[in-house]
């Protein structure tokens, strides 16, 4: 009898570890932000009373918030667009056989292993006007015959943001799209050739039906992740001018710890995790119904 | 696909070759430039005749930075930080990972939910809760903090990396010593885990990596700089109006070779277990 009771319990003493860390480092945090989000919050974080919409009606009135919302979308929608398709060319040509494959993958590990803050200041030092090493190069190669500036305006900085943060995306791609192209038989395309099937047609018609599952992995992790993304922002602008360079999360980071509006802070996370979690299941249920057709 | 040597399939393959080259040279074109600039003196990275080799390397540059900035000390932090981050992560997550795989209980869907969920809160998105969190434990400024919120975050990885790799090993060994009179504990101690070592120290590895790279809640959360990790730390390079880049770029070396040799030993199991933990999860 009491060997039955344990069996009941027993799985959630396995799992009891792993639900306090999280619970106490995710689930309190998170909980803490929507709180504080409706509530009015000293500089010094402590929680004043409840204050309905308050801290969002603030924050969507402030017209730079309008500027910054933009920014996100364009940020995450061109660097996991153009990573995603990168990447995934890259993976298939990665997928044939040649010398040189293996140094070719340790290569494209280095982007993906190296931590986002240093891969950023190596970018920003290239493309440095006065002494980057893009000019540099250019220059001792004869391409140009002066110093060019890379980085006029606002725009253009943030340009640079989002190629670097397509280069530091396409390693993941490139190997979850590799790891999904792997595991297709072969036959497949021997049967296809053997139809007279052109290259086009068994890439749309094998290749790409085969991958969509790594490929949904890596584009919805990506999603995440880049719109998440802190460090490459942070290093090369800061979010400036005037908030011209800035996403959700940089701007969130200085209304909390540098303007003390951490109501508002709190409020722009709760914007951030919705519109996240609209894409994220939009973008879920669109492929898994394309998939079940 | 045919093996003859047609012209076409000459070109396709010279063409195969240039490309793949290319993205070689471009991917590893920053670090070079690092490279390079880490061996300059200051005078040369700013002179106006620029090169893109140094004209004299300054080797030194490299013994400099750990008088300039208590190197050292931020390596043993990163390493306290990323070893203690792993450690809590993995005590955590293979039992909770062993359950998934091999019971069957009430809220197991819940539970691998809230898993997959945590996944979209970036640390950064939830900083000024965990902050929070973080002055209620009093644990803001210190390394213990950062190993729990960096163990937390990486539950859902260590847990869906782990799920996968006890899936893919038949509960039959288990079972069989259970016969011989091994309870649970043993059976996955003696038993399991050591069949599942390479799942297990891909995850280690991963999630090592992970901690030791971590820069957002690490810049946060750390107000000493004695107790800063190598990721925040080497920013004393990167001063408002002067930035020392032979002396950042020649830390950040320090802060990138090791890792990048462990994540190529891990590469090929680490994207298996990701792409097949996402097909089953």
């Amino acid at each position: 009898m009491k060997n039955k009771t344990f069996r009941k319990v027993e799985p959630y003493i396995w799992i009891l570890p792993s639900i306090i860390l999280m619970a106490v480092f995710i689930l309190i945090p998170i909980i803490f932000v929507f709180r504080m989000a409706l509530s009015e919050v000293s500089r010094a974080g402590i929680i004043r009373g409840f204050a309905g919409f308050e801290n969002f009606t603030k924050v969507m009135s402030n017209p730079a918030f309008k500027m910054v919302l933009r920014n996100t979308i364009v940020w995450t929608i061109a660097v996991v667009v153009l990573s995603t398709l990168l990447g995934f060319i890259l993976a298939l040509i990665l997928n044939n056989e040649f010398r040189g494959r293996k140094i070719a993958r340790a290569i494209m590990v280095f982007p993906w292993a190296t931590t986002l803050v240093i891969q950023a200041s190596a970018w920003k030092f290239i493309i440095d006007t006065d002494y980057g090493t893009l000019n540099t190069l250019l220059l001792r190669l004869g391409i140009i015959d002066h110093a060019v500036n890379w980085t006029p305006t606002a725009g253009a900085y943030f340009a640079w943001e989002i190629a670097c943060g397509i280069f530091v995306t396409i390693p993941f791609v490139t190997f979850c799209v590799l790891s999904g192209l792997q595991s297709i038989d072969t036959t497949y395309y021997e049967a296809a050739t053997v139809d007279g099937a052109s290259y086009w047609q068994q890439l749309f018609q094998i290749t790409l039906p085969l991958v969509r599952s790594s490929l949904t992995v890596s584009t919805v992790l990506n999603i995440i992740y880049v719109f998440n993304s802190f460090p490459i922002i942070w290093t090369i602008t800061k979010g400036d001018p005037a908030n011209h360079t800035d996403t959700l999360v940089t701007y969130l980071y200085k209304l909390a710890f540098y303007n003390g509006k951490q109501g508002q802070a709190a409020a722009v996370s709760v914007i951030g995790f919705m519109i996240l979690l609209i894409c994220a299941s939009v973008y879920m249920v669109y492929t898994l119904r394309k998939g079940d057709e | 696909m045919a093996k003859e040597r047609s012209p076409k399939r000459i070109i396709l393959r010279v063409l195969l070759y240039v490309v793949v080259i290319i993205v070689c040279i471009v991917t590893l074109y920053p670090y070079f430039a690092m490279f390079c600039t880490a061996l300059k003196s200051r005078a040369e990275i700013f002179s106006i005749n620029g090169t893109i080799l140094p004209i004299k390397a300054v080797w030194s540059n490299f013994i400099d930075i750990w008088k300039r900035a208590p190197m050292a000390n931020y390596m043993l932090n990163s390493i306290m930080i990323a070893g203690g981050s792993t450690i809590i992560a993995m005590l955590c997550g293979i039992p909770a990972a062993y359950a998934l795989a091999r019971m069957k209980f009430k809220g197991q869907t819940v539970f691998l939910g809230f898993v997959i969920v945590s996944q979209m809160f970036a640390p950064v998105v939830l900083l000024v809760g965990i902050y929070k969190v973080m002055s209620i434990l009093s644990l803001t400024n210190s390394i213990l903090g950062l190993v729990f919120i960096n163990a937390a975050f990486n539950q859902a990885f260590t847990i869906w990396l782990l799920r996968g790799t006890f899936m893919g090993i038949s509960p039959e060994m288990e079972q069989a010593a259970t016969i011989d009179g091994c309870n649970r504990i043993q059976g996955m101690t003696k038993v399991l885990l050591p069949v599942a070592a390479p799942g297990i120290v891909t995850t280690l590895i991963f999630i090592f990596i992970n901690a030791w790279n971590e820069y957002t809640v690490a810049l946060c959360l750390i107000s000493a700089s004695e107790r800063e990790p190598l990721t925040v730390g080497i920013n004393v390079f990167n001063g408002y109006n002067m930035i020392e880049w032979q002396y950042l770029f020649a830390a950040s070396l320090f802060a990138i070779v090791p890792v990048v040799i462990l994540f190529m030993g891990i590469e090929k199991n680490l994207v298996s277990g990701l792409a097949s933990g996402g097909v089953k999860g």
